[in-house]
């Protein structure tokens, strides 16, 4: 096991990411050339439904990702956001998932892609702005009620990132079909959960907020200046490297940025001002 | 939703175009003498055009100066109406009334169904014994969208007064043709997509796929449904920026972002700003209310909280209060706000107006 480790850690440092891609998009024996070197692009649902789920085309990975800010960058295994993969952000309510899910929309909204957000019941778009989404390329659908589904659906052909936040645990039914909906439109789906196993099928990559602390705030005195929080990344598409970072989310400015004081210095509640990182 | 207030001019003669172009171009006319009075006047199809009515209305000391500056100027047969979403302005418009607002679910209690311009569903609806919008109204919202499908539950969503418009009033073409009545050539200049005027400028195949399936989302859930995020000055999160139906016309006009307010909170914001605010209580270790003094001071410290009633938290951390008078010149408002960290790490902010608390946004 430790020897599996460094040579993952060896290979994403080289910047590899043809020969990683490789050895982990195929964790079964798929022999490589027959389905993928089509010239015309293939779709999910031309093949058969027990590979269908497998496979993953290796062409240039360039114009399938979707750039995220430089500091969730480690999270993912690409760097990226990559089209057509589900992605889920799980956190307590309150503890910074609504916060992490808005941030991967700002990059890509900035870059002139749209993205929408359905389900954020009262949108903070100060926040959102804070974050760095460019408001021109974001809607929000904050109320679909039962038709949560199907306006994500609707949208998914249209735009590069659909935030979705499910009223409760999904059925696996819909988490399937707005999946492979995903896949077969290649766009970005985030959804922002509770509990990832809310989202039955589990996402492609699983962003889990833990432990969260806020700073600048005392017994009377300073003000909420940036919050601490430990994300956690598993899932399918993380090739098994259950990676765990620490950000702020939000920093003094607003927008998210990797923290870079160890975990268990610093940071107690009423800290003064002056001790955290300037925000980017 | 709370819907946007706006001031429609309908001109009965300019609505059917003859064969001449006189109509369109006098509309041109119209819409320019609007827009020396207001700004962002929008035409919405030939012989109507809407502009929202808060600006203006602030400006010439009421909604009934703004309706007479308007109808002196524009120069032609025109009736002016004001009332809380487009299609209730319309049918204001037509009246020559002004809705008082948050009343325009009363307001259009007794129009005819036939109002809705939809043939078929107005026949069924007849049939049935409704005939009227209050009594549509009046039927039980889910029924409504089981029996007749999702265009009827959007016409029911308006005339509950939870939508303010409905698919098919704009007419889409309506730039092309003022355009062509302006002697400009239809198919140059900024206004991009046949459904989308105005919008952004530029229409690449990215923007059409967004716009259709934006269409998509509306025709599914309501034209309310889909919505953008506008900046503008204010110091409450609620007030510093303001969700607005995408393609609407408050979507287009610049966002008054960025210019500084003395007394708002300094970022991060909140994530979430409660539509609604949530009421509270906060007590001290004794039990006791927690006042903010006369002089903008906490009278006690914050122990913990309780939200609409539900279980006391403790409270490890708070900050303020940041007292705040606003609106002096007209309805005094002083509310204190408030930040409290709760001890399983959320945070939330709060204010207190006339000694009762309210969470007012999350930091999620």
């Amino acid at each position: 096991m430790p020897l599996n480790r460094d040579f993952r850690r060896l290979s994403r440092d080289d910047g590899l990411s043809v020969v990683y891609e490789h050895m982990f998009a195929f964790p079964t024996e798929i022999p490589t050339e027959k389905p993928v070197e089509k010239s015309a692009p293939l779709r999910s649902r031309e093949l058969p439904v027990g590979l269908a789920d497998r496979v993953r085309p290796t062409t240039p990975t360039a114009g399938r990702l979707l750039p995220v800010p430089a500091p969730l960058v480690p999270l993912f295994p690409d760097g990226a956001l990559r089209r057509g993969t589900t992605t889920t952000v799980a956190g307590e309510p309150g503890h910074g998932a609504t916060t992490l899910a808005l941030a991967l929309l700002a990059a890509v909204s900035q870059a002139g892609s749209w993205c929408a957000a359905v389900g954020l019941p009262d949108p903070g778009v100060v926040a959102a702005a804070e974050l760095g989404i460019d408001l021109r390329r974001v809607v929000f659908v904050p109320h679909p009620g039962r038709g949560w589904a199907e306006a994500a659906g609707d949208l998914l052909p249209g735009v590069d990132v659909v935030l979705v936040r499910p009223p409760g645990r999904a059925r696996g039914t819909v988490a399937r079909h707005l999946a492979a909906r995903a896949r077969d439109r290649q766009a970005a789906l985030v959804v922002l959960v509770e509990r990832g196993s809310d989202w039955p099928q589990g996402g492609d990559l699983a962003l889990t907020v833990g432990d969260v602390e806020w700073q600048g705030i005392g017994q009377g005195h300073g003000h909420l200046q940036r919050r601490r929080a430990e994300v956690r990344v598993s899932g399918r598409r993380s090739a098994g490297r259950d990676a765990e970072c620490t950000l702020w989310l939000p920093a003094d400015s607003g927008v998210v940025a990797a923290a870079k004081t160890a975990k268990g210095e610093d940071g107690s509640v009423g800290a003064g001002p002056d001790n955290g990182p300037k925000a980017a | 939703m709370e819907l946007e207030r706006l001031v429609v001019i309908w001109c009965p003669l300019l609505q059917q175009e003859g064969g001449r172009g006189e109509e369109a171009r006098r509309f041109v006319q119209v819409l320019a003498r609007a827009g020396e009075i207001c700004p962002w006047v929008h035409p919405i199809r030939l012989g109507v055009c809407a502009l929202p009515a808060r600006g203006p209305a602030r400006f010439f000391g009421g909604e009934e100066m703004v309706v007479r500056h308007l109808v002196e100027a524009v120069e032609e047969d025109a009736s002016v109406g004001v009332a809380d979403g487009l299609f209730a302005a319309i049918l204001a418009a037509r009246s020559q009334l002004i809705v008082p607002a948050g009343e325009v679910a009363q307001f259009l209690a007794p129009w005819s169904v036939a109002t809705l311009a939809r043939p078929e569903l107005a026949v069924t609806l007849q049939r049935l014994g409704v005939t009227t919008l209050g009594q549509f109204a009046a039927l039980p919202a889910p029924h409504v969208s089981d029996r007749f499908g999702a265009d009827a539950a959007a016409c029911h969503r308006l005339c509950r007064g939870e939508s303010g418009e409905l698919a098919g009033v704009r007419d889409r073409a309506i730039d092309r043709r003022l355009r062509v009545a302006r002697g400009e050539d239809p198919d140059q200049g900024s206004e991009p997509p046949p459904f989308q005027p105005g919008f952004f400028g530029g229409a690449s195949a990215a923007e059409t796929r967004a716009a259709l399936s934006f269409a998509r989302v509306q025709e599914r859930l309501g034209v309310d449904a889909v919505l953008v995020g506008r900046l503008r000055g204010g110091r409450d999160p609620s007030e510093q920026a303001a969700l607005v139906p995408w393609g609407s016309p408050e979507a287009e006009g610049p966002g008054t972002g960025g210019a500084p307010w003395p007394g708002r909170l300094p970022p991060p914001s909140p994530t979430r700003v409660l539509g609604v605010p949530q009421r509270a209580e906060m007590v001290d270790a004794t039990g006791r209310a927690v006042v903010v003094s006369g002089r903008g001071l906490l009278e006690s410290e914050v122990d913990r909280l309780s939200v609409e009633g539900g279980p006391w938290q403790p409270v490890v951390a708070w900050a303020g209060p940041w007292p705040v008078t606003e609106r002096w010149w007209s309805v005094r408002r002083r509310r204190a706000r408030l930040q409290v960290v709760m001890a399983d790490g959320t945070a939330r902010l709060l204010y207190n107006e006339r000694t009762q608390w309210w969470v007012e946004a999350l930091y999620d």
